[in-house]
């Protein structure tokens, strides 16, 4: 199950990856690789950097300095949209759907035109809408599809924009605390999902702090602490470290 | 259009959709006919003004509306436009029209740079940028007294003979605009049924999530900001070619810009005629002020205040408060909410 690490057309691999805020660094030296085709998952405490490792993967924000590759290509500083096409689709730690856009809108948006007559094309068309209703009916709110994506409740968002994301046909999927703030029920069914989505062969980097679902989800863990990896490997043997436990207990 | 299951816009009752059609061809019919309903040349003057007006407006809703970054300064557009215009014809010998889409098109490549630079800013910096912009023109168009005519203004040939009476030239006028507001309208609502409308409206909700999605939103926003700033430079050259006569301090003011904005945002940005109410409305009323009151600085205190209520009590405009008042009342459906284990059993029923 475990793929060797740093295999040169892993998933998204960092070297040395460095982002400072003024004196905070929140990521420091961070040499991380993810496995293709598994689940990963990314923990660690309150700000040790998670979702700034996202954003410096995804291109929301340009690390200082280090390298990020995927499958092999270098990617750092490319800006978001052409990390997106190039494969990695992502979620945002507080939901980010489009609120006055209804929800087939919100899946509209996420289609990846080429070319200046495909952009002109009618957002409309049949094999965008189908599709984006086969993605809606999926996650289980393809009932919702003329209802603004802002008077739909959180946990409906946050499938919308896992749907969102689906849209796009991303073979590697960075979702950031999935599980956050929504029901346990929705727990499960999320869980489902990205089980059902990596047996299609997607890829998966999962931050999030329920540790009943990181442990029972994924098939390799890296563990955060202030900016850097300091332990990675499977669940239970990421869970039994010593490190990790410090970390997790603040001492 | 046919009932099928990829239709999407068939969810909308057709009696409102028959409605916006009657509504449509009323307004056709309206501005057809109201050259020669109106009672005297003065009233057409201001059908003139006030579709000039639709024009401009309804061209910034091109990039206001779909990318939601507000231009105080569009005035540059159009005032280029019309000095473009006049230029061409007086020192090239161009014919008018040609010089008009020469002009609009001239506007259009000058727009590209101006949005390479102003568009990586947002929001305040954004509208501030625009106001430098336009304020930068002003400057020196004023000052290039050998090439612009200078404060001195710009006496601009007129397209039709002397042949043609005033109340003809209006009504020409009035049809030509017609026409440029169809056409901008027209744009208006190919790009919102499109791939790029798509994009650019989620600009207008969350750039940066759009962009993490794929859309290359600086690339859209660029776009959508050259095809406005084409038919605004078109409004202002067609206005120049009708008044006859350009002054930088009024081609170039930071009011016309306001004007602009004011009438989208009370007509409503996301709605293809929400300009044009606006500017029937604030048109209007800026005209029967003016001659009521004289050119006192008073419609500029009563632009501020209408702006402000805007702002505050219908930040979407008139148009789409109107439509959200209706569906109140029709008791349109709410939003079903959904537990996760009915979600559960639903899937597992159509798995089956
Ligand atoms: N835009 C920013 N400006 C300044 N400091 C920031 C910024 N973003 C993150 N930080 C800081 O960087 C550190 C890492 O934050 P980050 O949000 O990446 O942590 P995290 O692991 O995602 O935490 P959480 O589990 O709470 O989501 C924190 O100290 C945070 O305060
Ligand atoms: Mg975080």
């Amino acid at each position: 199950m475990t793929g060797t690490t740093g295999s040169p057309t892993g998933s998204v691999t960092t070297r040395d990856l460095t982002k400072s805020f003024g004196g905070v660094r929140a990521i420091d030296g961070a040499s991380v690789a993810f496995h293709e085709g598994e689940i990963n998952a990314l923990i660690g405490p309150n700000g040790s950097g998670k979702t700034t490792f996202f954003n410096c993967v995804t291109g929301m924000i340009r690390p200082d300095s280090g390298t990020v590759t995927y499958q092999g290509r270098d990617v750092t500083g490319l800006p978001p949209h052409r990390i997106a096409r190039s494969g990695i689709g992502r979620s945002f730690q507080l939901c980010r759907i489009f609120p006055r856009l209804t929800v087939l809108e919100n899946m509209l948006v996420a289609v990846q035109p080429h070319g200046l007559l495909q952009r002109l094309r009618g957002s409309r068309n049949p094999a965008d809408v189908g599709r984006a209703r086969e993605l809606l009916a999926r996650v289980g709110i393809d009932h919702l599809e003329h209802a603004e994506a802002r008077d739909i409740s959180y946990g409906q968002q946050k499938l919308l924009e896992l749907a969102g994301v689906l849209m796009g046909d991303p073979r590697t999927i960075m979702l950031d605390e999935p599980a956050g703030g929504v029901n346990p029920a929705l727990v499960d069914r999320i869980a489902d999902l990205v089980r059902e989505l990596n047996a299609e062969g997607r890829t998966f980097i999962i931050v999030e702090h329920n540790m009943e679902l990181v442990m029972g989800l994924s098939d390799h863990v890296v563990v955060f602490d202030r900016g850097r990896p300091i332990a990675q490997g499977a669940p239970a043997v990421v869970q039994d470290d010593p490190l990790v436990l410090e970390a997790y207990l603040g001492v | 259009m046919p009932n099928g299951s990829s239709n999407v816009r068939t969810s909308r009752p057709t009696a409102v959709r028959a409605a916006r059609t009657v509504a449509l061809l009323a307004l056709v019919a309206l501005i057809v006919l109201f050259p020669s309903l109106a009672p005297d040349p003065f009233i057409l003057s201001v059908g003139v003004v006030i579709l000039s007006y639709a024009v401009l407006a309804t061209s910034w809703n091109l990039v206001g509306g779909f990318t939601g970054y507000i231009s105080l300064g569009h005035a540059a557009y159009s005032g280029l436009g019309g000095y473009a215009t006049a230029l061409l014809i007086l020192r090239t010998g161009m014919d008018p029209w040609l010089a008009l889409i020469a002009g609009g098109l001239i506007v259009a490549v000058i727009a590209v740079p101006v949005g390479i630079a102003s568009l990586r800013v947002r929001g305040a910096s954004f509208v501030i940028a625009s106001i430098a912009l336009v304020l930068i023109v002003q400057l020196v168009f004023q000052s290039w007294h050998t090439f612009t005519g200078g404060s001195n203004g710009l006496r601009v040939p007129r397209p039709f003979g002397t042949e043609v009476l005033r109340p003809e030239q209006h009504e020409r006028f009035f049809y030509l605009h017609a026409v440029l507001l169809a056409l901008a309208l027209l744009t208006w609502w190919l790009i919102e049924r499109s791939r790029l409308g798509a994009g650019l409206k989620a600009i207008r909700e969350d750039e940066d999530k759009a962009q993490a999605l794929g859309v290359p939103t600086f690339a859209y926003k660029l776009t959508a900001l050259v095809v406005s700033a084409f038919f605004t430079a078109l409004g202002g050259g067609l206005y120049a070619l009708w008044f006859g006569y350009l002054d930088p301090i009024f081609q170039f003011s930071i009011l016309i810009g306001s004007y602009m904005v004011l009438m989208s945002l009370l007509g409503g940005v996301r709605s293809l005629f929400g300009p044009l109410l606006g500017a029937v409305v604030v048109g209007y009323a800026v005209e029967v002020f003016k001659s009521q009151y004289g050119d006192t600085q008073l419609h500029l205190v009563a632009t501020g205040v209408l702006l402000g209520l805007v702002v505050l009590f219908m930040p979407d405009g008139v148009i789409p408060a109107l439509t959200s008042a209706l569906n109140r009342r029709r008791g349109a459906a709410s939003i079903r909410e959904v537990s996760a284990e009915e979600l559960a059993n639903q899937r597992e029923e159509t798995a089956r």
